[in-house]
């Protein structure tokens, strides 16, 4: 066994249907997971969801459902899902872990209007999913059973296109990279003295099948390497932060190299180690493009999700064809952007992804919805129900969203402001939905001086409400990027990938929470 | 599976990872059965009952680390991943460091971590309560007028664990949680305030009355906020705001990233580091804590570990590895779950409770703010610089006035922690990392 040929990738395994595969290897046991490793023929063999649907099948999957709905409800689901994490950990210039997951299970869902029941089982087996469909139904009381339809097959028409997946890479290229990332951000100055990088893929089979007779499967993968130096200098220190991956092939890493991302989160350290106070009080600030969208996934998208839009809890619930922010404004929510970490071809709960226009010329145009918020205010599932694992009911969430592209050269929208505060690159933000109340955090910040940036800040959290904020968006450029490599959204203790956007984007004011007065 | 017992499962993987090629091996089951009811408008909304079971190993081949988990415990596939895991392995760095902690365990009394009454809780007692719990809070105040839900939940756990110098053991716990986030209303705007309890003791969980009313308060405080003229001024944490800053200093005490540079606190041990007022402890062997087991996520002993005594940095929290790496005694905070890496993490911590009270805070102060929520990121325990969205109540000449929102409060940690002028006495264990309220002698206040 070579390094260059790990026997991961050689053994593939599964139960019972493909007995005379077995002969191809002898290492293959029963019921073993199939684990990727470079090259897809493995995963032919396997063909998605191989190991759920000898499980799962109409016949089975169709009396877990009977029974979810034997005491009434208005729609269940049962959602399967098996999947294969590799994360690998490097502190100090040296590999210090490498992690193997692979979680496996389902869960029946039950809901009758605004209600909802969950079980999950970790256990794959019919007689379990028959008692997870039971507890679940135990939401509903005293109601007349309901039949499911019989299941169909259907086509999950794919968001794009993976010729060579990169959690399929071979498992040398991938310690490779992490290397490569730890060597250049040293490699940029003698003030970066620690560098931590961190890969983890993964490749998430699903199945869905739905109390109306819908059968799914899909596979999606998913990979991200995050890098973060730390530099020092006299009594500072500061962090550096840059990251790449996505829903992405193998020759992605040839566009974007592992090296120019180390180099650029080591050289925002150490930009920071010289930042100054940074403003406090309220002014004009000027985001920048990519990742600035976090703003408007805080201001806008978590207040559109339609679990808080059916419960009336949500500041802009009622506000369906209103003007809700400057005529500048345009958002979309798109599950179907190429390589998107937060793209999908299907919700997780069998609605096909979809680019859904949620502001135009500032005017509401849609909710984000899901199967449940759908039917209690009328209308179609947008496609937005996502579910972190299998021990998760499906939530109304975000996908890829993002300030679409403007007119102006982003340059631009830094002149007049005597002072201001431009954001470069944003952390995370949250936001409270019943009030409009959002924050962020900034990682790497200048003063606005003159129509000039000028001079590096310390950190500092942005805040605004939402109703006003986006009214004050006074400039929008046409420099759009959407961030396929980072963003990972949690709500109700569900974290989930996500993707947010935005051209370089201008507004009048908003609250700077640093020490500078 | 169902036909080995969890002993059974863990003897057999740590054996098989020695007989592949792992000089030391670990193994760690966790099974949770947990349920949890949430009511909004007193229907059930929500109920959701279900087991959780999963099994993580990590192996140690020539000081070199190597870790898989999973949730499906057919033996054939669990003998899979470890061998994988083992051939993986080989790829890392070495490390001398990386052996296995080798302590033989005490016996120790009762914690007072598994409590029959919670296990014996079904939905309809769980029902029942976020019910009450709800109804308190509309009949606290006519503002609340909605709820984005009362919840009642309990889990029950049980970890096995062994490693090649360790033989079986196991531990049961129990908690319960009751909550509810309600909505205040003046008829234009809308303001949420939560009060939660979480416990391991169902008698030690706090009434539904008091949930119910202390939400409904924090709600109907926040209406007709305002933001405020950006300043200088001197600004208390109440409780509940002073242990989720207390949460965001963890970092920064964590052994692994004081070895790679990325604490503030690098280099301070035995340095005055906050005002004297300032003992911050973590303690794993806190009768009923909810951070409270006899043993950490690699079999260590916790133990109480006093990390800033009067202001004095006393002590990092550290892993076997880590402690070994600093060349200092452990503290027994590796924590983990089945699916993680042990890796440094609290138990029950907390800042020692003061002299002080709330309301004497407030009298004292002549112009500040009361800050009663905390918002979103803001402690960054690298460069040591916090600035973080907040809410409260503007104190002048002693009295609380206006409700504030829309400012953020700022400053560099260093000074912030050295300045504590007043420390309360209203500690209370409610989740695994608690404080008294806090004062800051001068924060920026940032609004319009």
């Amino acid at each position: 066994m070579s390094i260059d040929e790990p026997i991961s990738r050689r053994v593939f395994l599964h139960r019972g249907a493909l007995a005379s595969a077995a002969a191809l290897a002898a290492a293959v046991i029963p019921g073993v997971p199939w684990i990727p490793g470079s090259g897809d023929a493995d995963a032919a063999i396997m063909g998605i969801g191989q190991e759920l649907r000898d499980v799962l099948n109409f016949e089975t999957c169709n009396r877990i459902l009977t029974e979810a709905l034997a005491r009434g409800g208005t729609f269940a689901d049962l959602f399967a899902e098996q999947r294969f994490t590799t994360k690998i950990a490097l502190d100090d210039g040296k590999i210090e872990s490498v992690t193997y997951g692979y979680p496996r299970g389902a869960g029946v869902r039950v809901d009758r209007r605004q209600q909802t029941g969950y079980a999950f089982s970790d256990e794959v087996s019919f007689n379990a999913l028959l008692d997870a469909a039971r507890v679940a139904s135990a939401i509903v009381e005293n109601q007349s059973p309901v039949t499911p339809i019989d299941l169909t097959r259907r086509d999950v028409a794919p968001a794009f296109m993976l010729s060579s997946p990169a959690p399929l890479m071979n498992e040398t290229t991938k310690f490779d990279f992490v290397r490569r990332l730890d060597a250049a951000a040293r490699a940029v100055d003698p003030r970066i003295v620690s560098v931590r990088v961190e890969y983890t893929d993964d490749v998430r089979d699903i199945l869905i099948a739905t109390s109306d007779g819908s059968y799914y499967l899909d596979r999606q993968y998913l990979v991200n390497i995050s890098c973060t130096p730390i530099a020092v200098e006299g009594a500072e220190r500061r962090s550096g932060f840059g990251s790449l991956g996505g829903r992405v092939d193998e020759p992605y890493f040839s566009r974007r190299s592992p090296e120019d991302v180390a180099r650029e989160a080591a050289e925002q350290a150490l930009v920071l180690l010289q930042a100054g106070p940074a403003p406090a009080g309220a002014m004009p600030v000027v985001i920048g493009p990519g990742w600035g969208g976090v703003l408007i996934h805080e201001a806008l998208g978590h207040a559109l999700e339609g679990d808080g839009i059916r419960r009336g809890t949500s500041v802009l619930t009622g506000k369906l064809g209103t003007q809700i922010g400057s005529p500048l404004l345009r958002v979309v929510d798109d599950a179907r952007v190429p390589f998107g970490r937060g793209s999908y071809s299907i919700d997780d709960e069998g609605t096909l992804g979809q680019r859904t226009v949620l502001v135009d010329r500032g005017i509401l145009q849609s909710y984000l919805l899901d199967r449940q918020s759908a039917s209690i205010l009328g209308g179609k599932s947008t496609g937005n129900g996502r579910r972190a694992s299998y021990r998760n009911r499906p939530l109304p969430r975000m996908s890829n969203t993002f300030i679409d592209r403007g007119a102006s050269d982003p340059t631009s929208l830094l002149s007049g402001i005597k002072k201001g505060f431009y954001a470069a690159m944003l952390g995370g933000g949250t936001v409270e939905t019943t009030s409009g109340n959002f924050n962020f955090a900034v990682r790497e910040g200048y003063w606005i001086e003159d129509g000039k940036i000028t001079r590096p800040a310390r950190g500092a959290v942005l805040i605004g409400n939402s109703l006003e904020t986006l009214r004050r968006l006074e400039g929008v450029g046409n420099d759009l990027y959407i961030e396929p490599a980072r963003g990972t959204c949690g709500k109700d203790g569900q974290m989930i990938p996500v993707g947010v956007g935005q051209p370089t984007v201008r507004f009048s004011a908003i609250t700077v929470g640093g020490t500078a007065i | 599976m169902a036909n080995l017992t969890p002993r059974e499962i863990l003897d057999r993987v740590r054996d098989l990872a020695q007989r592949s090629g792992a000089a030391e091996a670990e193994a760690y089951l966790e099974i949770v059965n947990f349920t949890e009811a949430r009511v909004r408008q007193g229907e059930v909304e929500f109920l959701s009952q279900s087991a959780v079971q999963g099994l993580g190993v990590r192996v140690f081949v020539d000081r070199k680390v190597g870790f898989s988990y999973t949730t499906d415990l057919r033996p054939n596939v669990m003998d899979e991943l470890v061998r994988r895991t083992i051939a993986l392995a080989g790829q890392n760095a070495p490390r001398d460091e990386n052996r296995l902690p080798d302590e033989q365990l005490p016996a120790l009394p009762d914690l007072e971590i598994y409590d029959a009454a919670v296990a014996a809780m079904r939905p309809a007692d769980l029902i029942a309560l976020a019910r009450k719990t709800e109804d308190q809070a509309f009949a606290a105040d006519k503002r609340i007028q909605a709820t984005r839900h009362a919840h009642a939940g309990v889990a029950v756990g049980e970890v096995h664990f062994t490693n090649t110098f360790a033989p079986y053991q196991t531990y049961r716990t129990t908690t319960c949680s009751l909550g509810v986030t309600a909505i205040a209303t003046d008829g234009t705007v809308k303001r949420e305030g939560g009060f939660d309890d979480r416990r391991r003791i169902f008698l030690d969980l706090n009434t539904p009355e008091r949930i119910g009313r202390r939400a409904a308060e924090r709600a109907a405080a926040r209406l007709g906020g305002a933001t405020i003229a950006t300043t200088n001024a001197p600004v208390i944490f109440e409780a509940d705001a002073a242990a989720s800053f207390l949460a965001g200093l963890l970092p920064a005490l964590n052994a692994t990233n004081v070895i790679e540079q990325r604490s503030f606190l690098a280099g301070k041990p035995n340095r005055q580091v906050a005002s004297p007022l300032v003992t911050i402890v973590d303690d794993g062997l806190l009768r009923r804590g909810l951070g409270t087991h006899p043993f950490d996520g690699e079999g260590v002993q916790h133990r109480r570990t006093v990390v800033i005594e009067r202001g004095v940095l006393v002590k990092f929290l550290h892993t076997a590895t880590t402690a070994r790496r600093m060349n200092v005694r452990m503290t027994g905070n590796a924590v983990r779950s089945y699916d993680t890496l042990p890796a440094v993490g609290p138990t029950n911590f907390y800042l020692q409770a003061g002299a002080s009270t709330l309301d004497k805070m407030v009298s004292e102060t002549p112009r500040g703010l009361l800050v009663t929520e905390l918002a979103g990121f803001g402690i960054d325990t690298v460069s040591g610089e916090y600035s973080q969205q907040v809410a409260g109540r503007w104190i002048e000449k002693g009295v609380l006035g206006a409700s504030v929102e829309g400012v953020t409060v700022a400053g560099r940690l260093d000074e912030m922690l050295l300045g504590i002028d007043a420390v309360g006495k209203d500690l209370e264990y409610r989740s695994a990392i608690a404080s008294p309220s806090i004062r800051f002698r001068q924060l920026t206040i940032a609004g319009s």
